[in-house]
């Protein structure tokens, strides 16, 4: 019974593991809620918390950094899981949410309705006051979501006639990509210069979009999948051994590769469509927890979804903090920050030159 | 026992019969080794047991049971397979060997499944590697983790595809050794190619020669004589007695 024992051990240590890093999540979101440009001091953001603050402090808080700190924890870890599912899915180290084209036509699908509807959702960083009357804050996203969904069953309908095999999957969704951005370049040329800019300014990414709304839309697609995946860990891991071999050992790939693709193509339509691109969280922190906590699933889903909250957490401190009053993008923000860490990962450490 | 009946497949629609009618039979418990020239469809015959693929005709049964009519999950609790291009990821040993129950258990693993492989790694001399990485193991040893985990399957058959490709001699000998003593100690037919054909004289007690898509010769070891391998192989050999077992020399080309 000593390898039972040791065995728990380890999911022990697991489990610590995993405890420590929803600590950090949980922590870095309550210091993240006491950063801003708006000057509030510690003691300012602590009675606006509680309700106690000014009209504007507790809007501030209640109203724009609250939502902001929630959509950080739930994108981030909707798109890492989503990037980890894909790479394990496809069986290739490259592929990340928007590997089925999904960003591609939600970008398209946001340009349609800003430069041909005149419509939508155009609140850029933390500035409420760019609520346009009439136009309703759902149109874009909608939009959005919409083409999206359409991209990930036009491909998931295509690759079925061929199995589902890993790389026509790729190359369909590479192309299916290029067909959504060939449609934005042309809509984008004939453009007015003010719809041009709207639609340019949408497609960064911005955590200022969330609203509770959106957050509660995002968490409950979010939840729901990673329950799914974490329920799968074991089929994951043998589709380790190949995708043959996993076969043999009972598992249905065909459908198992169907149901998480579009799950985790679903993650991604929902985020990007609430929140604009944000990039690389979907490929640098499955690469990260691997390399670091090895590619036992049971362990990797967990770690990765809370390391995207980090990372974009992080990362959407910094875009309100280094920006002087207007947010940066957060997407180019986890590019900065991650593809430095990115490369050192890759080639130092356990597992060098294992992708 | 295992019975492929007139079994036919090719890979794409408009592409040649890989199988063409293609028939055997294996006893419980025995060893049957599958030999022919590369290409002869030895891997393709071995998919479409495993349900890899699907044969486009004939039927592939076990103890009289159509495999394709049953569930995966169900043929993998039948048939279990040793593939050659081994791998697990950085699973441990132990880990390793209990994702072989996953047509057991399904999603979690119960207490069961963990006595279950704690007892066939102790039976296999395994449990002293059982918390290491199968990254950091040798061939042979990562090969035994396979049977391992082919085992823990609870097969009626294991196929292994060219079980000693990658090994050294020494490492050949521990492998067959080890598959031989499962079959006769578990009552478990094994299904295997091999390349040479004096470990399969010494493995098997079964041999079908294919050629062109079908089995064109079978039976115990004495089909195994100079006419079938030149006919198979076209390659001459001569076939000595040593200690009343036969050894094959050497092969020149007609």
């Amino acid at each position: 019974m000593n390898n039972l024992m040791e065995t728990k051990k380890k999911q022990r240590r697991n489990l610590l593991i995993i405890i420590m890093m929803l600590s950090a999540v949980l922590v870095l979101g309550i210091v993240c809620l006491f950063v801003g440009s708006s000057n509030m001091t510690v003691a300012d953001v602590v009675r606006a918390v509680l309700g106690q603050g000014s009209m504007a402090q507790n809007r501030i808080v209640w109203n724009i950094r609250m939502p902001r700190v929630l959509a950080a924890i739930v994108a981030g870890a909707g798109l890492a899981i989503a990037g980890l599912i894909m790479q394990t899915m496809l069986n290739n180290p490259m592929a990340s949410p928007s590997t089925l084209g999904v960003s591609n036509a939600a970008v398209f699908g946001a340009n349609l309705s800003i430069i041909a509807f005149a419509g939508g959702f155009l609140s850029t960083g933390s500035n409420v006051s760019n609520f346009d009357v009439g136009a309703n804050p759902f149109a874009t996203s909608a939009v959005a979501f919409i083409f999206s969904t359409v991209s990930i069953l036009l491909i998931l309908g295509l690759c079925t006639l061929r199995a589902f095999s890993p790389n026509v999957v790729v190359l369909s969704g590479m192309a299916v990509g290029a067909l959504w951005n060939a449609a934005t370049t042309f809509l984008q040329f004939f453009a007015t210069d003010v719809g041009l800019s709207a639609a340019v300014v949408w497609s960064f990414g911005d955590l200022g979009r969330a609203t509770y709304t959106t957050v509660g839309i995002m968490f409950a697609v979010v939840a729901a999948s990673v329950l799914f995946f974490m329920l799968m860990a074991w089929k994951y891991n043998a589709l380790l051994s190949g995708e043959a071999t996993a076969k043999t050992m009972g598992i249905r790939v065909e459908r198992l590769r169907f149901v998480s693709l579009l799950l985790a193509s679903v993650i991604t339509a929902v985020c990007v469509s609430f929140l604009g691109v944000i990039g690389f969280v979907g490929i640098i922190c499955p690469h990260v927890m691997k390399k670091v906590m090895g590619q036992d699933h049971r362990i990797s889903i967990p770690a990765t979804a809370l390391s995207g909250s980090l990372l974009l957490l992080i990362a959407d401190t910094l875009s309100r903090s280094l920006g002087s009053g207007s947010a940066l993008p957060v997407g180019a923000i986890t590019s900065l920050l991650g593809a430095p860490f990115f490369i050192a990962i890759i080639f130092t450490g356990r597992g060098k030159g294992r992708c | 026992m295992l019975s492929c009946e007139n079994v036919s497949f090719r890979y794409t629609r408009s592409g040649n019969d890989v199988l063409r009618g293609l028939s055997l039979e294996l006893e419980q418990g025995q060893i049957g080794i599958v030999l022919g020239k590369n290409g002869s469809g030895k891997t393709t015959l071995f998919k479409n047991i495993l349900g890899i693929h699907d044969p486009k005709g004939g039927k592939i049964r076990l103890d009289g049971k159509n495999l394709q009519k049953i569930s995966r999950r169900e043929r993998a609790q039948r048939i279990a397979y040793v593939p050659q291009d081994i791998r697990f990821g950085d699973l441990s040993v132990f880990d390793s060997v209990l994702l072989g129950r996953i047509s057991h258990f399904g999603l979690q693993p119960s207490r069961e499944d963990y006595i279950a492989v704690e007892k066939i790694l102790m039976d296999m001399g395994l449990e002293s590697f059982a918390q290491r990485s199968v990254e950091a193991l040798s061939g042979g040893e990562r090969q035994k983790i396979a049977i391992a985990r082919a085992m823990a399957q609870e097969p009626q058959l294991m196929v292994f595809d060219e079980p000693t490709g990658n090994l050294d001699i020494a490492n050949e000998q521990l492998i067959i050794q080890e598959a031989k003593k499962l079959a006769k100690e578990k009552n478990i037919s094994i299904l295997s190619s091999l390349h040479d054909l004096n470990q399969a004289l010494y493995f098997g007690d079964k041999f079908f020669f294919l050629k062109d898509g079908v089995v064109k010769y079978a039976g115990g070891s004495e089909i195994v004589n100079e006419e079938v391998i030149r006919d198979v192989f076209d390659i001459d050999v001569r076939i000595v007695e040593i200690d009343g077992q036969k050894v094959i020399l050497g092969g020149y080309n007609k």
